[in-house]
Formats: C-alpha cells, structure tokens, sequence
C-alpha cells in the first residue's frame, strides 16, 4: 500500500504541474475566438481562484506522499 | 445508589450536549439561511441593484454572486478561525452571527439603482462581502464547539445536527420566499416584498444572539487556556508546520473537494436544472426541491451516527463514488421526464392568446401559447415584444438584432412526474448525506484543539466555496459550450455534469488511499 500511496503522489504532482498551462492555454484560446466580457470574468475566475489552488495542492500533496508523509496514516 | 448518581450525571450530560447543539445550531440555520435568500434572489436583487446598461454594476453583480460564495469564504475561515483559536470558540461565533445578521438586515433596506445610483450595488457588494466572511467564520466555530461537547465516540452523531443546518437553511430561505412570494403576488414581490425575507432575518439572528450569549466556552477550550497550552499563532502553526499541513491538505483534496461538488450538485445544480434545462415551473421547481430536502434531512443524522460505528471514511467515499457512477443516469431521466419532444400534444386543447398595450414609450405585445400533453403535462410560453414608438428608435435597435421577443418557457409537470423528481432529487440529497454528515466529526479528529478552527476552517470552506462554489457557474459553461449556435439548444444538456463527476472521482481516489478510517476514535484532546 506504500508503495501505491508514493507511486500517485507522482501521479497528483504531475497533475498540478500539468494543470497550469493547459487552463491558460485554453483561456487564451477561448478569449481569443471570442474577447466578451463574460469569457474575461469566467477565465480570471479560473486562473487567478480554481487554478493556483489546484495546481499548489495537488504539487505539495503529491511531494509528501511521494516521500511517504501519508505511510503513517495506514 | 452509586448507580443512581451515575444515571443522573449521564442524563445531565446529555441534556447539556442538547442544549449545546440546539444553540449552535439554530445560529448556523440562520447563517446558512441569510447568506442562500441572497443567491435565491440573485435574479431579483441584480435587476433592483445592478442594472444591465451599466457594465460596472453588471460586473459587481457577478462578483457579487461568486466572490462572497468563495474567494470571501475562506478569509473568513482564516480571520475568525485565528480569533477562535486565540480567543475562544463561543464569543468568535457569535460575532460571525451579529455580522450576517447585520449585513443581511441591511440588504434588506437599501434602495436601488433608481434611488442612490451607482452606490446601492457599491453597498450591497460590500455587505455581501460581509456576509461571505462571517460565514466563513461560523461553520468551523460551530462544529468545534458541538464536537468539543460532544461524548467520544458519539461525535459523529451530536456533529450532525450542525451538517443539517447547510440544507435546512436553504430548505428555509425557499419556503420563506416562496410564502412572502405567493402572499404579495408576482409583482409586488418583485417591487418591494423581496426585501421581507431579508429583514425577517434580524428576527431570528436576535434570537440566536440571546441564546448564544448563554452558552458556555467549550470545556476543551477553557481548560487548555487555563493550562496556558493556547496557541499564540494559529496560521503558522496551521499552514506552515509540515505534519499539520499534510492534514490540511489531504483534508481538502480526500473529503472537502469532493464533498462540495456533491453537495453543490444535489441541491444547486438540481435546481437550476430544472429551472433551466427542464423549464419546469417556478413554484413547482422550488416545491420539489423543497420536499426532497426535507425528506433527506434525517439521513444527515443516519449517516453521521453511522460514523460513530463504522467510521467516517467508508461513509463518505460511497457516498462520491455512488455519486459519481448515478449522475448522468439520474439527470437523463430528469430530462426526459420534462422533455416534450417525446409527450403527446392534445391539439384541440392548445391556445393562443396575442395582447398589444402601450407602456410609457414603447408598445409591448405579449403572446401567450398553452399547450397540454397527453400525460398531463402543460407548457406556457409567454413572448414579450418591447418595440419603441419612436421610429428612429426602433430602426435603431432593429439594425442591431435588438427586437426579438423575450421568451420565458413554463413546463408544469402532472402528479406523478412530480413526486418521480422528488424521488430523484430526493436520491441527490441521499448522497450529499453520505458525504456531508459525518465530516464535521471527521475534519474536528484529524486536528488538535489548539488550532483546530483554523485548521478545519480553511479546507472546509476551499472545499464547498471553491470547488463546490464554482459548480453552477462552470457546469453552465460547460453546457453552454455544446450550443450549436445562439437561441438552439444545446446538444448536450447533461454537459455540465462532466465538473462534479471529475471532482468527485478525483477525491474519491485520494480519499480511498490516503485517508484513515481509524480516526474515527481518536481522543480529541
């Protein structure tokens, strides 16, 4: 079960990593084909709230289980 | 006679842990109940305060909307978490109550646009942002003073009666609008009776406020200050020490996160749903939702009991995984439910009725088509035509594809397809039961007193204001999207659903791996 709990913990990091510059690049993606108002506001909300706490999260918690932070809590 | 004086001091517990739980409890119904007439009233309160011609009360409107639901939150988490763990749990939630209390007593008595101008949405923004902050203040308070009373090994039971008050706090604000709505009519509701259920608030917060100012500190609380073992900085301790921060976030990531997302589509999304995707009716709409949270509302206390047995973990994770698998099944058979492209219409029973009158400088013609189906259902539709008198005017708005008619689509479904989405929901509110009945006693056990309402504060409202928050606008989006073009229907009205079922699955996976199920009896101290 360690061993699973470390191997996600790659799995939650690359995650957060990932998460960044697919949300941006869909954003300006997304403004780009269509610069409302309403595109603005959704994707700030995104990127400035939903993203940066994914993104830490999921690095962080995925760096302690990788280092078997959790292994304890079995 | 040692049994007998056993007997009584049992009984006094338990009548003390009553009356603990009855006062805390009452306060966060009314929180809950404040901060859900605002979002109810969104449609109401944005034509009153933020009118549509002013891009900057449109954009403060928005942010009205969401920001308070979740950026707010958190700080709020943060702020009065410090101040409970520095000062004590009972005079921190009280402040948090007086707050709410407060700011929705004066939404209540603002006037609009026409009246002050650009400062009515300027004020009710800033005391939204009030609202959003005591709110985060007040949860975390209260499920610590409930646990930190509470028995071991029953805390997953006495903290329940807290879960409940989320939803019947909404179950509340629909039914006090919906009666104020039905008493005063459409349009003198729409005037001035909505400010009825904001001003009824301060009612009930004066008499939260009394019963909460005779409530004790928490026994926890006292005896660690009197042993001076209080912390002297909670966010340091909370966020930046590592064996703390690891439960925080495995808190937010394994139970909140999905937690909210479940929550927010049961009893939310469900609403807008049938609102929106299903057309059904305003009063009936809200009628079924109603009546599904009331009947799920004793499961809050099921499953949190069911804790205390089994542990918190299993309970939870069935409860997203259950979730995750019987979404796109349950909203398909909402959708077709109301879908009248598959009921029979009744021809001779159709009508339509075109009316023309003259309103200050434009001529309004409104046509109202009925129609009736088969199995009972009935469909309304009512076009409304603003075209101006002024002939420079109109050729104005029409070079601009401004003259189209606004169209409002009312689908009133018979008896027995009523009490079927009752039953559907009713299954939603099953599942935000499983997931949210037992975490206040989960998220209390995995920190120690000394920070504890920071710490549970802040992924609890991450959880629910973040990721559950974000529900309603995201899955719209989502929906949206599949729009072939403006004025269709979108191709994929079930869309939306691809943001909880993510979320949840997401959680479900962390929570099954990383989560204890022994936490269930750790000692609180």
């Amino acid at each position: 079960m360690s061993a699973i709990k470390k191997l996600f913990g790659i799995v939650w990091s690359l995650m957060g990593i990932g998460i960044i510059p697919l949300v941006i690049m869909q954003a300006m993606k997304e403004i780009a084909a269509k610069p409302s108002e309403e595109n603005w506001i959704f994707w700030s909300i995104v990127i400035v709230v939903l993203m940066p706490i994914i993104a830490f999260s999921l690095i962080t918690f995925g760096v302690f289980a990788l280092k078997g932070e959790y292994d304890v809590l079995e | 006679m040692a049994q007998n004086v056993t007997n009584v001091s049992q009984t006094e517990e338990v009548s003390s842990t009553r009356r603990v739980i009855a006062a805390s409890s009452v306060g966060t119904l009314i929180e809950w109940y404040d901060f859900y007439i605002f979002g109810t009233l969104a449609k109401i309160i944005s034509e009153q305060f933020f009118p549509k011609d002013n891009p900057t009360a449109a954009l403060l409107a928005t942010l009205a909307t969401f920001a308070a639901g979740f950026v707010i939150r958190p700080f709020g988490a943060l702020f009065f978490g410090r101040l409970g763990d520095l000062i004590g749990r009972k005079y921190t939630f009280l402040v948090t109550l007086v707050i709410m209390g407060g700011s929705t007593f004066a939404i209540g008595l603002v006037p609009g646009y026409k009246t002050i101008g650009f400062f009515a949405p300027a004020i009710v923004f800033a005391l939204r942002l009030l609202q959003g902050l005591a709110l985060g203040g007040e949860y975390g308070g209260a499920a610590t003073y409930v646990a930190e009373h509470s028995p071991a090994g029953q805390r997953g039971f006495w903290t329940s009666f807290i879960q409940t008050t989320a939803t019947l706090g909404l179950f509340l604000a629909l039914g006090v609008i919906l009666v104020v709505r039905q008493t005063l009519g459409v349009e003198t509701f729409s005037d001035w009776g909505w400010r009825i259920p904001f001003i009824l608030s301060s009612l009930l917060v004066g008499v939260s406020v009394f019963i909460r100012m005779k409530m004790s500190e928490s026994p926890m609380f006292v005896k660690m200050k009197k042993e001076g073992k209080t912390s002297t900085n909670p966010l340091a301790e909370s966020f930046k020490q590592k064996d703390n921060l690891k439960m925080v976030l495995i808190a937010l990531l394994g139970a909140t996160a999905g937690q909210g997302v479940v929550w927010y589509t049961g009893q939310f999304y469900a609403l807008s749903f049938l609102q929106n995707a299903c057309n059904v009716e305003f009063v009936q709409s809200n009628m079924i939702i109603s009546i599904a949270l009331l009947i799920g509302t004793p499961f809050f206390i099921v499953f949190g009991a069911l804790s205390d047995k089994i542990g918190r973990k299993y309970i939870m994770m069935a409860g997203m995984l259950i979730a995750v698998l019987a979404y796109k099944p349950i909203y398909q058979i909402m959708y077709d439910s109301a879908n009248l492209k598959s009921k029979i219409e009744v021809v001779e029973k159709t009508s339509v009725e075109t009316k023309e009158a003259v309103k200050g400088t434009d001529t309004i013609t409104t046509t109202v088509t009925k129609k009736t189906f088969a199995d009972g259902t009935t469909y309304k539709e009512t076009k409304k035509l603003t075209i101006p008198l002024d002939e420079a005017k109109k050729a104005e708005l029409a070079a601009k594809d401004k003259l189209k008619p606004e169209t409002k689509k009312e689908v009133t479904l018979p008896q027995d397809l009523f009490y079927k989405m009752i039953g559907l929901v009713f299954i939603q509110v099953v599942f935000v039961t499983m997931v949210y009945g037992p975490i206040a006693a989960f998220l209390v056990e995995i920190f120690p007193t000394r920070i504890r309402y920071t710490s549970m504060s802040l992924p609890y409202h991450i959880g629910n204001g973040v990721f559950g928050g974000l529900v309603p606008l995201i899955s719209t989006r989502l929906v949206e999207a599949t729009r072939p073009a403006p004025g269709l229907p979108p191709a994929d009205p079930l869309a939306g659903l691809m943001y909880p079922i993510l979320i949840a699955s997401v959680s479900f996976v962390i929570g099954m791996l990383y989560i204890s199920n022994k936490t269930n009896n750790m000692d609180v101290e």
